[in-house]
């Protein structure tokens, strides 16, 4: 049975909003800025009103309070209680449902421990970094034994270390406490690190749910392969094992050179901005370079796409405007293309997808 | 001069102007007599009538004030923007106006109904409370929503999600984190009913030891030519005043340090 289902849900931007989050699942929404994201975590905690229905395990929610709905909610502005220290901010929702004061306080150091946080007990707002306060809001969401978490930017005012590590150990958490959640990300990046499914909004509908795998390598809709970069698929014809863990795969008439342990490579997805095209020759050794030519230029608002052949093998790059202005470049010109993965998005097998 | 110096010396010349008029008052400073007026039996039934009253005023007032801001502050309902307006009355119309106001009431049908079977407030110190109460719930009011705006209604959300009902958050979360504001509020509230002098004269009347209030006796001491009384009555007043809004400023500075 879902947790978590939105039958018909329409409210400002939302037109006719329909998803089921499953029991235990970490589900992101991502969509940019104005998408309606945010909205439908208030419907679901209760926060708005709404037209449609909201089931939690089938029992409909439309007219239960927030306060009755067992929704834990992270806000993007965390809004710690100023007035109380850290301990007693995570114990509010205890205190408030009136569970006993040695259940209190079991649950409030087992979740300070868990989000290593016990030495800022008796400290106040206030006085916490940007993490702490982050891993203080998280442990007061859950705290009350919520078996539904709706996050919203949780990691979004962070560096991008605390903001990665933060994600990985949230996810974690949230694993092992067996807590359905739903993030609202604007990161697909980070969405893709943590969460089983994405769903990707846009002007309030969702475009595509899925793996995010198949949100790479299937994109549904143009809007997505927009939004995920319009990355380049290859299909591997070909895998041959180098020495320490790398692999280098033949797709058409391009070989190029992973860090990879396994033997075999279905797919990879190259995103437009790991290719960088040179007008000259790059210096250093020849790896996952190639001589290449323009065959289309796409001025955009502030980058330039531009689709090279490869080989016989059709690769689109983006360049920032300036970069397009100082190369001078034309259709039919040759250039050099150097691929570099930031981050290596591959298929082993038909449909196992892997970041 | 430049406009900086221009604007320094305006607010010394305000400064220097009160200061003349207070420092007028002892002009007529005699010891001794000071001191008898000050302990005379008329001038304490003043003090502690005043201070009695105001505080009286004050409670009601706040008790009254701190739901309706929460209302005016967090809720769109039909009729706010009117009672918003209605608030300013005290602000924009003479407290004479309101107790005759109040007195046209009390001659009325409901208002001889409600002073028969209900408290007689005309001429008793039933009509000081009132008088203080209708000068100063409005005030009340508007600095205690002033407060509350202050604190992002997310706290109140938050609370919602971790179990509280709308009652349970605000009595967990908006009243502490509003309890500065109010305080002052309160305290602001108390002066200016300590001081009421137009609407409390119009419902109550101006009678010796039982309706006196320290500006009533102000008046009564002035319309009988007795200036070194009324020197130390008013004196007792800015001392009581200026020493209220001070505990304001202190309170106010702590709360701003806080967040």
């Amino acid at each position: 049975m879902p947790l978590i289902e939105l039958k018909n849900i329409q409210k400002h931007v939302l037109k006719d909003i329909n998803l089921i989050v499953r029991d235990k699942e970490l589900l992101a929404l991502v969509g940019p800025n104005g998408a309606g994201k945010t909205t439908i975590l208030n419907i679901i905690a209760g926060l708005t009103d709404y037209k449609g229905e909201v089931l939690f395990d089938g029992n409909k929610m439309d007219h239960t309070p927030p306060h009755k709905r067992g929704v834990g909610y992270l806000f993007q502005d965390l809004a710690l209680f100023p007035h109380l220290d850290v301990a007693s901010n995570i114990a509010y929702g205890l205190r408030i449902q009136h569970y006993p004061e040695a259940t209190i306080e079991g649950r409030v150091k087992e979740l300070m421990d868990a989000l290593h946080i016990t030495r800022l007990e008796k400290r106040y707002p206030q006085s916490l970094s940007g993490g702490e306060k982050q891993r203080v809001a998280i442990a007061r969401a859950i705290a009350p034994f919520q078996k539904i978490l709706l996050l919203d930017e949780p990691t979004a005012s962070l560096d991008i270390q605390t903001s990665k590590y933060l994600r990985m150990e949230l996810c974690a958490l949230l694993k092992k406490l067996e807590i359905t959640a739903i993030f609202v990300m604007h990161d697909l990046l980070g969405a893709e690190e943590i969460a089983d499914r994405i769903a990707i909004l846009h002007k309030g509908t969702i475009e595509q749910i899925s793996r995010p795998g198949d949100i790479f390598f299937n994109p549904r809709t143009r809007m997505v392969s927009e939004f995920i970069g319009m990355p380049n698929i290859l299909d591997c014809n070909d895998c041959r094992v180098l020495s320490s863990g790398l692999i280098e795969v033949v797709s058409g008439n391009m070989t190029i050179v992973l860090p990879y342990e396994g033997s075999t490579i279905k797919k990879i997805a190259i995103p437009p901005h790991d290719i960088y095209i040179s007008d000259t020759k790059p210096p250093g050794p020849a790896l996952n370079r190639y001589r290449a030519t323009v065959t289309e230029i796409v001025p955009l608002r502030s980058v330039v796409r531009i689709k090279v052949d490869i080989n016989g093998n059709s690769l689109l790059t983006e360049l920032s405007m300036e970069a397009f202005d100082e190369m001078d470049l034309d259709i039919g010109r040759e250039v050099f293309v150097i691929i570099k993965l930031r981050r290596l998005r591959y298929v082993e097998e038909f449909d196992d997808y892997h970041k | 001069m430049t406009f900086k110096k221009l604007s320094i010396s305006m607010s010394f010349a305000v400064f220097v102007m009160y200061g003349v008029l207070i420092l007028s008052l002892f002009y007529f400073y005699n010891g001794s007599l000071f001191f008898d007026t000050l302990i005379s039996e008329r001038t304490l039934f003043s003090i502690r009538l005043s201070l009695f009253t105001a505080t009286v005023a004050t409670l009601v007032s706040v008790f009254c004030a701190v739901p309706s801001a929460y209302a005016l502050s967090r809720f769109r309902f039909p009729g706010r923007q009117l009672i918003d307006t209605i608030l300013e009355l005290p602000m924009i119309v003479s407290p004479v106006a309101l107790g005759a106001v109040v007195l046209i009431f009390f001659n009325t049908p409901p208002g001889v109904f409600l002073q028969e079977r209900g408290v007689h407030f005309v001429f008793t110190i039933y009509g000081i409370f009132l008088a203080q109460f209708i000068t100063t719930v409005g005030i009340a009011i508007r600095l205690i929503k002033a407060a509350m705006d202050e604190i992002p209604v997310r706290y109140e959300e938050v609370a919602r999600t971790l179990g509280a009902s709308p009652l349970k958050a605000f009595f967990t979360v908006t009243i502490p984190l509003s309890k500065k504001g109010i305080i002052a509020a309160s305290i602001l509230t108390w002066a200016k009913a300590l001081g009421e002098f137009g609407a409390t004269v119009t419902i109550a009347g101006s009678m010796a030891m039982k309706t006196e209030t320290i500006p009533i006796a102000i008046f009564m001491r002035l319309a009988s030519a007795d200036i070194e009384g009324t020197a130390v009555l008013v004196l007792i007043l800015i001392t009581i005043g200026l020493g209220t809004l001070y505990g304001v400023r202190l309170l106010t500075r702590k709360t701003t340090s806080l967040t």
